[in-house]
């Protein structure tokens, strides 16, 4: 596999605290992963041990093939998690500033800022500087600067947080055409639609530690699924249906009718439950099958923990 | 290299495109003009006064006039050496008092022209600031100083007279009442005092003996002192030539100061705008600490050199096309020894050592007041030089000034102040090796401290400090 960025037993410690405790993990070239976790997870750190802003107090990062981010600084394009760009620049002047820092040269630089920011929008306040720019159109700008430069692996630092749906939306457009182009990308988030929407892989960081790697799929597939139940039922009755590991009762019972959020357990069928409900007689007026999604998975990998 | 171009490029504009860098930058050579020409400005602007003598001492009103006359003789004689001593120098200056001293104000304009053609053409003598008149016949006449007192008051508020002075004798001393158009004239005060006093003194003299004529050259008296020295440029006597490195160093000493603390404190509020904005961040992950600061660091000082730039090239077309002698003067202090490149090394070493402390500052702190809680114990170091500069101008062989220089942190300042007095090679290499020495350390230090301080967040403290350069935070 061909592999942008790879992590081996990386640790960061800040004194007694450690923040990140042996942490390895890969990312194949071209895709988009997340890199998922609570706040004060270790996100960030990490992040900065990848861009080579902090070492690593044990393990090892290759990036693009290179040790560190240090070494193929020009090939990476970078969003942090708090956002901010020089307000009196105009955004052609800032996007063409930040490429030219990773090799572009300013003439070139400006078109492809003129470019990208016709293709977000943008075109009419290309001219204005950033302090006259919305909260939305600066942090578009900001990532228009971190990608002006064509990288080989974007990392973005929590890039949806005080974004509006409708800019969400244009941000996720933005990842894919990045990774439809062969861009590897790497953001960290909290918010797990995002990522269940864009990534094949994620990484669940929690406390510092590594909780999960793989697919979405198989993140999901470490929660349990859910058989939804409404009726006039009694909890107990629900409880004692075949493969269901608890039972959460939604709405009031004593109404007449009420609904259950019932767990199955890891293996269990759903139809065999379902075949002993209508066997048994239970008054089933309504029942729905619920996949587990990212934030179940999430919620089961943390443990919780934040 | 090119991100440190591109840096350094970037903050140059952000500083040289602002309202506020050309205001600042102008205003020093606008007040500059316009504390040179004020008092020439009022001077123009004050009327001559009209001055009237009633004479009830009997006798002393012309010696009074001549008196007040003899000041205005003087005044074009100090105006005439003036106008000499930048085109002919000293002796050609005190050529030209002598000849007004010796032959009158003719003679002495044709000296003028003669030493000094430039200024000999172009000379305008200073306005007459008093003028003795005739006194209103009413108040002439009248036959007491009560009477001539109370005829004398129209003449005042209705403008025609700027002053009354009434000369009387009382107690056999010759004594004068002075009625002035306005409550607060000091000028007319003050001549009439200066006058009275060179008549009651010529009086005295008389009186004791004297002939008038020995009276009046003991009054006139302008003895000549001519002072030497074995370090004056000739070898002999002092000039205003030998004097300017004193008054250079001086200036050159503040101007470095001011320099280095301004360069230094637009790079530390960059650097806090950055890392408010949340920008330095995203340019660390660009590029290297060195680059950065590098570039920081190069973009403010061509600020610094560029407000320099102008204010000398400014300097020096005033000072050529006004005191053309004087610019020679000044550029032949400047080059002698290549003083001036002492002076830009000691400015480089001195903003690099300042800058990295503030820049490093900077990197901590995200408001005004987190920077005051540090900048406290720089801006102690960096008043010593000032208290000292002085003393360094005057006495620069002083030994406590000797040792201070050589402290790298005061080096740029005090070696300046003394470098136009010649110091001896060994302590201007002993100063310029401390200040690259800890320059290196600074840079090494404040690099260390920019990027622990760049990456910390909330709240700044000492303790937090401390751990961030040490990794431990």
């Amino acid at each position: 596999m061909d592999v942008a960025l790879k992590l081996e037993g990386v640790s960061k410690r800040y004194g007694r605290f450690e923040a990140v405790k042996d942490l390895s993990f890969e990312v194949p070239r071209g895709s988009i992963c997340g890199f998922l976790g609570p706040n004060g997870a270790g996100k960030t750190s990490t992040i900065r041990m990848i861009l080579g802003l902090s070492p690593p107090s044990a393990g090892q990062i290759t990036v693009l093939g290179g040790e560190g981010g240090n070494a193929v600084r020009d090939r990476i394009g970078f969003l942090p998690e708090e956002r901010g760009l020089y307000r009196k620049m105009t955004p052609v002047d800032a996007i063409a500033f930040f490429a030219g820092l990773k090799g572009v040269p300013l003439g070139e630089g400006r078109k492809r800022a003129k470019k990208l920011l016709e293709a977000q929008g943008l075109g009419a306040s290309m001219k204005k500087p950033m302090k006259a720019l919305s909260k939305g159109m600066a942090q578009k700008v900001q990532l228009m600067a971190a990608i002006a430069h064509e990288p080989d692996l974007v990392i973005l630092d929590e890039p949806f947080s005080g974004l509006d749906p409708v800019n969400q939306q244009g941000l996720e457009d933005v990842i894919r055409d990045l990774a439809d182009r062969g861009t590897t990308v790497l953001f960290s988030t909290h918010v797990m639609q995002h990522a269940e929407r864009l990534c094949r892989q994620v990484v669940l960081l929690a406390r510092g530690e590594k909780v999960f790697e793989g697919t979405v799929e198989a993140a999901r597939a470490r929660a349990p699924r859910f058989l939804e139940l409404e009726g006039a039922l009694a909890t107990d009755a629900v409880a004692g249906l075949p493969g269901v590991a608890a039972v959460e009762a939604a709405g009031d019972p004593a109404a007449g009718t009420a609904t259950y959020r019932a767990t199955l357990a890891p293996g269990a069928a759903p139809q065999e439950a379902l075949k002993t409900a209508f066997a048994r007689g239970l008054d089933v007026r309504r029942f729905e099958m619920k996949e587990p999604t990212l934030h179940d998975a999430f919620i089961v990998l943390t443990g919780g923990r934040a | 290299m090119k991100r440190m171009l591109l840096i350094a490029r970037r903050e140059y504009f952000a500083y040289a495109r602002t309202v506020g860098f050309w205001l600042s930058m102008l205003a020093l050579p606008a007040l500059m003009l316009l504390g040179g020409m004020m008092p020439a400005m009022i001077k123009n602007a004050s009327p001559t006064r009209t001055v009237a003598i009633v004479d009830f001492a009997g006798g002393q009103q012309a010696a009074l006039t001549a008196a007040l006359d003899a000041r205005y003789v003087t005044a074009q004689a100090k105006a005439m050496r003036e106008a000499a001593v930048s085109e002919a120098g000293e002796p050609g200056a005190d050529a030209v008092r002598e000849a007004v001293d010796r032959d009158g104000l003719e003679a002495g304009l044709a000296a003028l022209k003669r030493v000094a053609p430039r200024a000999g053409a172009a000379y305008a003598p200073p306005k007459r600031d008093l003028r003795v008149v005739a006194a209103p016949p009413e108040v002439a006449s009248a036959p007491t100083l009560a009477a001539a007192e109370k005829a004398l008051r129209p003449h005042l508020t209705g403008g025609e007279l700027s002053a009354v002075v009434l000369l009387e004798r009382r107690d056999g001393e010759l004594k004068a009442r002075l009625w002035s158009e306005r409550v607060s004239d000091e000028a007319v005060e003050t001549a009439v005092r200066d006058a009275l006093r060179d008549v009651i003194r010529r009086d005295r003299l008389i009186a004791a003996g004297l002939d008038p004529a020995t009276a009046t050259s003991l009054a006139e008296l302008k003895p000549k002192l001519d002072v030497f020295s074995p370090k004056s440029a000739g070898g002999g006597e002092v000039s205003l030539r030998d004097r300017l490195p004193g008054v250079v160093g001086f200036v050159l000493g503040m101007l470095l100061w001011s320099s280095v603390i301004s360069g230094a404190s637009i790079l530390m509020n960059s650097v806090m705008e950055e890392k408010s904005n949340r920008v330095l961040e995203v340019l660390m992950s660009s590029a290297s600490t060195t680059e950065i600061l590098g570039g920081k660091v190069l973009g403010v000082a061509m600020i610094t050199a560029t407000v320099l730039g102008v204010w000398f090239g400014l300097g020096a077309y005033a000072l050529r096309m006004l005191l053309p002698g004087l610019a020679d003067d000044l550029g032949s202090v400047l080059l002698d020894g290549g003083l001036i490149f002492y002076l830009a090394l000691y400015l480089v070493g001195g903003y690099l050592m300042y800058a990295m402390v503030f820049a490093a500052i900077g990197a901590f702190c995200e408001t005004p007041r987190d920077a005051q809680t540090l900048l406290g114990p720089v801006m102690i170091v960096l008043s010593v030089p000032i208290i000292v500069m002085q003393m360094a101008v005057r006495t620069p062989d002083l030994p406590l000034i000797k040792t201070m220089s050589m402290v790298p942190f005061f080096a740029p300042f005090l070696m300046s102040a003394r470098a136009p007095s010649n110091p001896p090679l060994i302590e201007v290499v002993i100063a310029l090796a401390g200040m690259a020495a800890v320059g290196a350390l600074m840079v090494w230090l404040g690099g260390k401290a920019f990027r622990a301080g760049a990456l910390s967040s909330g709240k700044f403290d000492w303790r937090g400090v401390f751990a961030l350069m040490t990794g431990r935070g």
